[in-house]
């Protein structure tokens, strides 16, 4: 393959392959694969597990722009979700959409919220449970 | 719970409590030989579904510390499938000391194999096979790693044969005919007397196969992602267990050599194991 | 749009062949990075950066549009995956 610059080609000289492996993202090759939960694989239905936002031990907490628990009424910060939501709405706004009923910037928050979730967190492993497609 | 039946396999303990005798007599037939619980790790309850089901059209209801919303209750006639399911149950969601793969294990020389792969693909009935000639049968449902060293912990429960793999083996050893169960008909196989006695005996893995049956004879390496991959989706604890359940899991494949193998019948998967065994 | 990892992401990781196995502390779950993950996570150690200064991190010169627009699919999947945030 032709390269722009010849001193990098020679150190890297699969650079060619590199770019092939960014195109593919493009066309939606996955470069990641989460494990989940097998115990997602026998429940009745994964699609209706919860996830609070935040979980109820936080329920006092505002939840900031970048998922993170704040003071209650810290500037910027979002107040807590009226109600959790189900790991299907969770799964539609991790592609992108926005969860049920709030707007675009406090979506982004609880999902950021979402993301950052930690096992022994409420909602844990209805989260990890989405990670993964059915085998 | 009117009758209790306690047991211990390999290194975890079981207590199954029941509103009826007959689940309680069946397993303590089944079980003849094995240590008592001592401590129960696990508790699995058979219950009524409502007060009348204990007498009208009697129904068995799983019942412990996990359990599965919407399962359907078993008939009494049935209640040993129901007992041996709750086991298991319990031990897929609850253990926390060692990896689970859903495997089976055997024991040559000091050294194990791992026989990986879903339901059906004859894992069980072949592991029972190898059981009975030169191999000391650790386990057919659950293969334990521990999680500081890998070993593996022998787990020789009895095996769930079904259909036509049961009359492969001698009547002598197996359980009563459960017929027309939701899996078909099922007997249990008794592991023989040496599998029992040495249930404490934990072994180094050494070699992985994911066998399927019912295919041309062919055999395949596998690559350490692959097993990784395949050996979380056959594992009911590998997430629950955080990091050492991600440091059991690459140790095991990082350091075993892997092959999958296809085969129409025993022999042929007897002697395709045999082969393999001797390269590793 | 500038990205970063994630913050107090502490991964563990195995390389097996054609995949990484990846332990992520903070969240306790396993992601399997194909490439070029791991080789996204690497530039991205450096700081919080855009596409243009990541590409020029990976020494990749005149990426084009398909190429641009598959690192930002790639960096997607990772912040999905909970190992890369917006900054």
């Amino acid at each position: 393959m032709g390269h722009s610059d010849s001193s990098d080609g020679a150190r890297r000289p699969l650079s060619a392959d590199r770019r092939a492996l960014l195109r593919l993202g493009a066309a939606g090759v996955s470069t990641v694969v989460t494990i989940r939960p097998a115990l997602a694989q026998t429940a009745a239905s994964v699609l209706t597990c919860e996830i609070p936002v935040p979980d109820p031990a936080r329920a006092g907490d505002f939840i900031a722009a970048d998922g993170s628990l704040v003071p209650t009424d810290t500037p910027g910060a979002f107040r807590p979700s009226a109600r959790p939501f189900t790991g299907e709405e969770v799964k539609a706004a991790l592609t992108g959409r926005s969860l049920p009923g709030v707007d675009h910037q406090r979506s982004r928050a609880y999902t950021n919220y979402i993301r950052r979730l930690q096992q022994g967190t409420s909602g844990f492993t209805c989260y990890a449970s989405l990670q993964m497609p059915r085998a | 719970m009117r009758h209790v039946f306690s047991v211990r396999v390999g290194p975890a303990g079981f207590r199954v409590g029941s509103d009826w005798r007959a689940p309680v007599a069946a397993l303590e037939a089944l079980y003849a030989g094995y240590p008592k619980a001592g401590i129960a790790d696990f508790t699995v309850r058979l219950e009524a579904a409502r007060p009348w089901r204990r007498w009208i059209r009697p129904s068995v209801t799983i019942a412990g510390d996990y359990m599965l919303p919407d399962a359907v209750p078993l008939a009494l006639r049935h209640g040993l499938l129901a007992a041996e399911m709750g086991m298991n149950l319990q031990m897929a969601l609850g253990a926390r000391r060692w990896l689970l793969l859903h495997a089976a294990s055997l024991e040559r020389d000091g050294r194990a194999l791992i026989l990986t792969g879903a339901s059906g693909s004859g894992k069980s009935t072949l592991a029972a096979l190898l059981g009975d000639r030169g191999w000391r049968l650790m386990g057919d449902e659950f293969a334990l790693i521990d999680l500081a060293n890998g070993v593996l912990h022998p787990f020789p429960r009895p095996v769930s044969l079904k259909n036509a793999a049961i009359a492969l083996f001698d009547a002598a050893r197996l359980g009563p005919l459960l017929a027309a169960t939701p899996k078909g008909d099922i007997r249990h196989l008794r592991p023989n007397a040496d599998a029992i006695a040495r249930m404490a005996e934990p072994a180094a893995p050494a070699l992985i196969l994911f066998p399927r049956f019912g295919h041309a004879a062919a055999e395949r390496p596998v690559a350490p992602s692959e097993v990784f991959v395949r050996l979380t989706q056959a594992s009911t604890n590998y997430v629950a267990l955080g990091e050492a359940g991600f440091d059991a899991l690459t140790r095991l494949v990082t350091t075993l050599p892997a092959r999958a193998i296809d085969y129409p019948d025993a022999d042929s998967a007897v002697a395709l194991v045999e082969r393999l065994w001797a390269a590793a | 749009m500038r990205w970063a990892l994630g913050a107090r992401t502490a991964l563990k990781r195995v390389p097996l062949d054609m995949l990484t196995a990846c332990f992520d502390r903070r969240s306790g779950m396993t992601h399997l990075l194909a490439a070029p993950a791991p080789e996204l996570l690497a530039a991205l150690a450096a700081g919080p950066a855009d596409i243009a200064l990541l590409l020029a991190r990976m020494g990749i010169a005149d990426a084009d549009a398909e190429e641009r627009a598959g690192l930002e699919a790639h960096l997607a999947a990772l912040e999905a995956a909970g190992l890369v945030v917006r900054a």
